[in-house]
């Protein structure tokens, strides 16, 4: 049995990427998404940091936002503070630009050592990249246990967590240390209110430079091209006046699906 | 191009995902190696075409990373160049802790590929399915992490011609307790013809009554969007989406669902998909070969009632 006390004085990495506003449709520039100045905390990553602060609140831990890319307006960064993050270490670097998966964990992984991060958390796929395997690859730079797909967390006697699997779900105790990845489920993220809002900014922001970080991965993804294959169908489209269902049944019929 | 496909067992044979995969290697005539993750006992998984692998995990510990460990050995040792998986969480955790190792960056969500020399170029779908993303791939050994039900899984002989490895549990495996398996009833959305999928539109959770009516009625397999799954009105498992299943039947029934390309990328490729929202701007209807305007909770009652 892992005593809860082994959890005390935990300090936390929590990733926070900012990203266009989802409610505007992507635009490309060349092959790379193109990041206006004002970009928005990533909705995934809300999970994460709502289990960063649930440790928070138990074990007194510290909880550090760590993020890479555009750093722009910083909005998304402090949306993240506002909901209770203590502070936050953030990397731009023009040799940073477009990085593949496993240049954004390499450096995440440089980021949550300067946090002297005991457990770092994470969301399970970005609503941009969604390239899925960030959380992976940070274990294994850091040589950590990795607690993938958690969809709750249970602080009782022992903090459980439990697990999305293709069959069902599992429970496993949380090590004290550990990469966590949290799937947009499960838990319940908070929102700031005035104070929190208010709070967040005076809440440090520190800048780490590329100079200070071990990197080593490297670009092995060259952009071609993006094509249309729109193929905008000929569907038909009826205003349902009490006879909707017919037409359905008859269309079934007819595609032989009854 | 020597590659190594990285599969998974289910229910006693090679998961569909792994058979889509080797369907594509074979028909580009590339010479393979599988290695096969798994707990199960006494699986049918071996071949005379191309060596398998078994590696045998506890299914009381995560001990992926020992899994990996043996696989980079291996990729190491047989010059492999190619590396592929199917886009499930054991694909996802392995690929990522081997291109740790092989300082080689996935290519994620693949749903196609085209070996040209030493070269490799993916293709992604963008915009909901609406565009196509292609990439080369230039590194020595490439990873490629597939999308399920991106190639028609493959029809091969299976026998007991494989080796088994077991894994030792290290200072990195955690242990696992409280399995839980989700009861699989009736058609499941993998492989029924017929899909109906509820959204918000359906309005309440206690509406998803005339869902599974209808669905007894065409013996149809049932899933939802991620919006009545977070709201914890079906189970994951039921999930169609990017972060979901991929299904592709022949008739899919999308029931007060918007159609947010997150969704559509789950669905899009289905033969015939008829949608009823009452919102007749709503995404879905770009995508609809059958699409009614109106209310589910008034059309799907009389739709069972009548068929
Ligand atoms: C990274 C990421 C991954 C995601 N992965 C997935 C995924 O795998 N799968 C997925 O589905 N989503 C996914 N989403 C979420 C997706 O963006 C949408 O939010 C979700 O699909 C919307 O679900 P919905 O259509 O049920 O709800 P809504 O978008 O709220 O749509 C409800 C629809 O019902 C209609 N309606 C309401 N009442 C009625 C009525 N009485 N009769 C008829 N129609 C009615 C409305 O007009 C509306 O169009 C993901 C999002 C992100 C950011
Ligand atoms: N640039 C980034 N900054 C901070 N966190 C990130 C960044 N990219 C990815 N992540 C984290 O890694 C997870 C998986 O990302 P992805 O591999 O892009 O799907 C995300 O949900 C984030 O928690």
């Amino acid at each position: 049995m892992k005593h809860l006390l082994e959890y005390e004085n935990m300090k936390i990495a929590v990733c926070a990427k900012q990203i266009p506003d989802p409610a505007i449709t992507v635009t490309y520039d060349g092959g790379n998404i193109a990041r206006p100045d004002e970009q928005v905390l990533d909705d995934t990553d809300r999970y994460g940091i709502e289990v960063a602060l649930q440790l928070k609140e138990k074990f007194d831990a510290e909880v550090t936002v760590i993020s890479m890319g555009k750093l722009g307006t910083q909005k998304g960064i402090q949306q993240a503070l506002q909901m209770g993050a203590d502070k936050a270490l953030v990397i731009e670097d023009p040799a940073l630009e477009n990085s593949n998966s496993l240049m954004t964990s390499n450096i995440l992984s440089g980021i949550a050592k300067i946090a002297e991060a005991d457990v770092v958390i994470f969301g399970t796929e970005s609503s941009d990249g969604y390239s899925g395997v960030v959380p992976q690859q940070v274990s294994r730079y850091l040589n950590l246990p990795c607690v993938s797909y958690v969809k709750g967390i249970d602080i009782g006697e022992q903090i459980v967590l439990t697990r999305q699997t293709i069959t069902g779900s599992e429970k496993v105790v949380m090590p004290d240390k550990c990469v966590i990845s949290v799937t947009a489920s499960g838990v319940e993220p908070r929102y700031p209110n005035f104070k929190d809002i208010m709070a967040a900014k005076s809440k440090e922001v520190e800048v780490v430079e590329l100079s200070a970080l071990e990197f080593t991965a490297e670009q092995n993804q060259e952009f071609v091209e993006i094509k249309s294959i729109s193929s905008e169908k000929s569907g038909e489209k009826h205003v349902d006046e009490g006879d909707g269902f017919t037409l359905i049944i008859e269309k079934l019929k007819e595609i032989k699906a009854i | 191009m020597k590659s190594l496909l990285i599969g998974e067992v289910s229910n006693g044979s090679l998961s569909a995902g792994t058979l889509e995969i080797i369907s594509k290697l074979q028909e580009n005539s590339l010479e393979f190696n599988l290695v096969v993750i798994g707990s199960e006992e006494g699986p049918s998984i071996g071949s005379d075409s191309f060596d398998v692998t078994y590696i045998k995990v506890n299914p009381d510990a995560l001990s992926l990373s020992g899994v990996a460990d043996k696989i980079s050995e291996k990729i190491n040792s047989d010059g492999i160049e190619l590396v592929l998986a199917s886009s499930t969480y054991v694909g996802r955790d392995i690929s990522g802790f081997l291109s740790v190792d092989l300082n080689s960056s996935p290519v994620s969500n693949v749903i196609n590929f085209e070996v040209n020399d030493s070269i490799i170029t993916t293709t992604n779908s963008i915009d909901g399915g609406e565009s196509e993303y292609y990439t080369n791939v230039t590194s020595k050994v490439k990873i490629l992490i597939v999308r399920p039900k991106s190639f028609e899984p493959v029809d091969v002989a299976l026998n007991n011609n494989f080796t088994t490895l077991t894994i030792e549990n290290n200072d990195l495996t955690v242990d696992v307790h409280d399995i839980f398996v989700e009861e699989k009833s009736g058609p499941q959305l993998e492989d029924s013809k017929i899909v109906i999928s509820a959204g918000r539109g359906m309005v309440d959770v206690d509406n998803l009554k005339y869902i599974n009516e209808l669905a007894s009625k065409l013996n149809a397999a049932i899933g939802g969007t991620r919006a009545i799954v977070d709201a914890g009105w079906m189970p994951y498992s039921q999930q169609v989406g990017q972060t979901g299943k991929t299904v592709k039947p022949d008739v899919y029934i999308a029931c007060g669902i918007s159609g947010a390309t997150q969704h559509q990328v789950g669905m899009k490729d289905s033969k015939f998909i008829i949608a009823i929202n009452k919102d007749e701007e709503a995404p879905i209807f770009q995508i609809a070969d059958l699409g009614i305007v109106g209310d589910t909770l008034s059309i799907i009652p009389k739709l069972i009632e009548n068929l």
